[in-house]
């Protein structure tokens, strides 16, 4: 009913092709980016800014990043965590050596960084697959959070060892560091996640993007029809990392304010591919369902004994939390293994045929 | 989606914060009794919870008004030590971040949010600078005071004993352990003694093999230990397998936890540890606290645990929060506060012998005061030694070479600001 579709004809090819075939996607998105970029800033409290909104979108970013590599193109990785920190130290750097620099151009610099450091680690995937290139990304993260600790000249000699975010001005407004406003923070975020959205889903649908496809479902295959491997893989290993280099820098300028090497440890790689696989591999939007599982639920869950007025001590509440998340998890990869994304698609299945089901 | 529920979670909170507050102190402590770090955690947490208790059952609070001490749990993380600092900061008097990592997130933010810090005995040692940090507290000392106490420690009073040797300084890789190295490495130029710092990784905390090696190969004069949670227990049983001797390996007041050393018994015999506070429990205030709490069974410790440095450390801490929140309502004749007028109180605590007696403290811990300008009051510390099954006093109380600190605490309060800039700065202060 909701999702009806008949008197929606398409006369062309290309209005078949179009990202929307159907009218209430469209109209489900300008609700949603209504929400995020009018009535959320405008209702939101500073602890839903920086406990729910800021981080969902920048995990979100970080999984598609990974979810370009993982996903489109097929090659596993866990130094996810480590290539965000290659963007954060790359930004810390830039901000701190040229004061003036605007931060988004900055923030969408320090991706640059990130991407030439995993095109560098991508260049075994030319030999090895699966689990041997997970491993060399393996090798990537202890190796890289490691430098961020031993290199001194990335955290400008601080005796703690730790980034702190300086403050900074875009066209006289506070954007970054202790002066910023959440939302702000926020707003700088947003401009960037959808930036990178836009990108992304214009990629993975285009020429390049099904080269990935192709590369990822057989890379022999692939290479017998004409793609370049070499090409393919490095780039969406160029991409990836820029993508995760950019929401590393988002991560500790836009939220965090300060950071120290272990904050890209291996925790922060399994995190974002727990997103990235939760959500579903080989879907944008399933970046952002993981995101929220993943991210926000634990945080609301922890508000709902206080909000329900039961006297739970703050540690049992956390250990209760830590189990229904887990059993979330496990749930809904049983009930959709391909994630919530492919879950969404077959609600969307069902609201379209609804209520003549067949 | 993540709108809806978002918003919907929006509304739930609009709905929690629109309640009626009744009159209390709300001084939320961002405590850990899960994670890595938790059994460290759990003794002083306990501490400082059931002395807030006690004061509750007892007094009816502070000055009257009932003592709200919840906490918050972060399993040490920092990003849920945000989260924590995030929702409890509309009402909350005080922040008790309990981790250096996570004082270093909050810190920049408190003089928008205008909350003070309370950091005691821990966070970043240039905080005692007041008026630079004018809403962060690290009493009753800090960890430059405490490196320079354990040096004096080591060569019994004179430093030019320390001459030509070589001192391991074993720290977790974290913004905690590293935070002596300026100072010890500054003192080692003075003075004439090697530094060899040894990183040990959190995730290899457990298994110290390497660190130990080279400190077998280079062998150390002294070794000194930034250690924590599991790191302690860790480094100690490490110690023991390679015969390392114990009256040569001195810890931070965080490294002295009896159940570290509990594991090595008889072998952990000369092991020493730096304490602003003492385990003591003879005195009113403990008394009150068992007869109050612990016997009323409103206390999470068990009745070994009351026995423990920790235990005994978590009492002193809130016990300073506690003076600070007297003097706040003294100083500004109301009871009920506000963040700013107990940043004002915390500034003006005077533990003097007698208001130590008065608060059935003695013996527990050391004089001292804090004013505008000076946030950590440098109280001094003992030597508490491990004699095979409790820590016992084994020195009398030292006091750290401030001559030698206060300069450094200003440069780096100083270079802190210029990189925050624009950080306001105290310039009212006097001294």
């Amino acid at each position: 009913m909701l999702y009806r579709t008949a008197g929606q004809f398409k006369s062309t090819y290309q209005a078949d092709q179009a990202l929307f075939p159907i009218r209430q996607d469209a109209v489900l998105l300008g609700i949603i980016l209504l929400f995020a970029w009018v009535i959320l800033p405008l209702t939101a409290s500073g602890f839903v800014f920086q406990t729910l909104l800021i981080p969902v979108l920048i995990y979100a970013l970080a999984a598609m990043g990974l979810n370009i590599l993982s996903g489109y193109a097929g090659q596993l990785s866990l130094g996810t965590g480590a290539f965000m920190g290659v963007g954060a130290y790359a930004c810390y750097k830039m901000v701190t050596i040229f004061p003036e620099m605007n931060l988004l151009v900055a923030v969408l610099l320090s991706g640059v960084f990130s991407a030439g450091v995993g095109v560098m680690f991508g260049l075994p995937s030319l030999r090895i697959k699966g689990f041997y290139l997970a491993i060399a990304t393996l090798a990537a993260q202890f190796f890289l959070v490691w430098l961020f600790e031993k290199w001194a000249w990335l955290y400008n000699y601080n005796a703690s060892g730790a980034i702190q975010v300086p403050n900074l001005k875009m066209f006289g407004v506070w954007v970054a560091g202790p002066q910023a406003d959440d939302r702000a923070h926020y707003y700088f975020v947003l401009v960037v996640v959808t930036l990178l959205t836009i990108v992304a889903i214009n990629l993975t649908r285009g020429s390049l993007g099904r080269s990935w496809k192709a590369v990822r479902d057989m890379d022999i295959a692939a290479e017998l029809i004409g793609i370049n491997l070499l090409k393919a893989k490095l780039m969406a290993f160029a991409v990836s990392s820029y993508i995760i280099g950019v929401s590393g820098a988002l991560f500790v300028f836009a939220w965090r304010g300060a950071a120290e090497p272990n904050l890209f440890d291996i925790d922060l790689s399994f995190r974002v591919l727990f997103i990235a696989i939760i959500g579903g591999l080989g879907s944008i939007l399933g970046n952002y369902l993981g995101a929220i599982l993943i991210v926000a639920l634990p945080v609301v869950l922890n508000t709902m004994p206080e909000a329900l007025g039961l006297d739970i001590k703050s540690a049992t509440v956390e250990h209760i939390n830590v189990m229904v998340v887990g059993a979330l998890i496990v749930f809904f990869l049983i009930v959709e293994p391909h994630g919530l994304a492919r879950l969404w698609q077959l609600i969307r299945e069902k609201l379209i045929h609804w209520p003549f089901p067949y | 989606m993540r709108q809806i529920k978002t918003l919907a979670l929006a509304g739930a909170m609009a709905l929690v914060g629109g309640a009626t507050v009744a009159q209390e102190l709300y001084t939320p402590n961002l405590s850990y009794r899960t994670g890595p770090f938790a059994a460290t955690g759990i003794p002083l947490m306990n501490g400082q919870r059931d002395y807030m208790l006690m004061l509750n059952a007892r007094d009816g609070g502070i000055g009257g008004v009932p003592v709200n001490f919840e906490e918050c749990e972060t399993g040490y993380s920092t990003e849920k030590g945000v989260e924590c600092y995030e929702r409890t900061k509309e009402k909350a008097l005080v922040t008790q971040p309990w981790s250096t990592g996570i004082t270093l997130q909050v810190l920049p933010k408190t003089n928008v949010d205008q909350i003070p810090i309370l950091a005691p005995g821990y966070g970043f040692s240039p905080m005692a600078d007041g008026k630079t940090f004018q809403w962060a507290f690290n009493p009753p000392a800090s960890y430059w005071d405490g490196m320079s106490m354990i040096l004096q420690g080591l060569a019994e009073g004179d430093l030019s004993n320390l001459a030509g040797k070589k001192i391991a300084h074993l720290h977790l890789d974290h913004p905690y352990g590293k935070e002596p190295l300026p100072l010890l490495e500054a003192m080692g130029e003075a003075h004439g003694f090697e530094v060899l710092p040894i990183p040990v990784g959190i995730s290899e905390m457990q298994n110290q093999s390497a660190q130990w090696l080279q400190i077998r190969r280079e062998r150390p004069d002294f070794v000194i230990m930034w250690g924590w949670g599991a790191m302690n227990a860790g480094a100690i049983t490490e110690a023991v397998k390679t015969r390392y001797p114990m009256d040569q390996f001195v810890g931070v007041w965080w490294s002295g936890h009896s159940d570290d050393l509990q594991l090595v018994g008889e072998d952990g015999k000369g092991f020493r540890s730096v304490s602003w506070s003492l385990p003591k429990t003879d005195g009113a205030a403990m008394a009150a606290i068992k007869e109050h709490v612990l016997d009323a069974g409103d206390s999470l410790a068990s009745e070994e645990e009351f026995n423990e440095v920790f235990y005994g450390r978590g009492v002193v801490m809130s016990a300073i929060l506690a003076e600070g929140i007297i003097v706040a309502q003294e100083m500004h004749d109301t009871k009920e506060l506000t963040p700013a007028q107990l940043r004002d109180g915390l500034e003006n605590v005077n533990f003097t012998p007698e208001r130590i007696e008065e608060l059935g403290l003695t013996g527990m811990m050391a004089p001292f005061s804090t004013s505008c300008s000076d946030h950590t009051g440098h109280s001094g510390a003992w030597m508490l030694e491990w004699n095979g099954t409790e820590f016992v006093q084994a020195s009398d109380l030292l006091s750290p070479d401030r001559d030698a600190i206060g300069p450094l605490e200003a440069e780096k309060a100083a270079e802190y600001a210029s990189a925050n800039a624009p950080w306001p700065i105290n310039e009212a202060c006097e001294g």
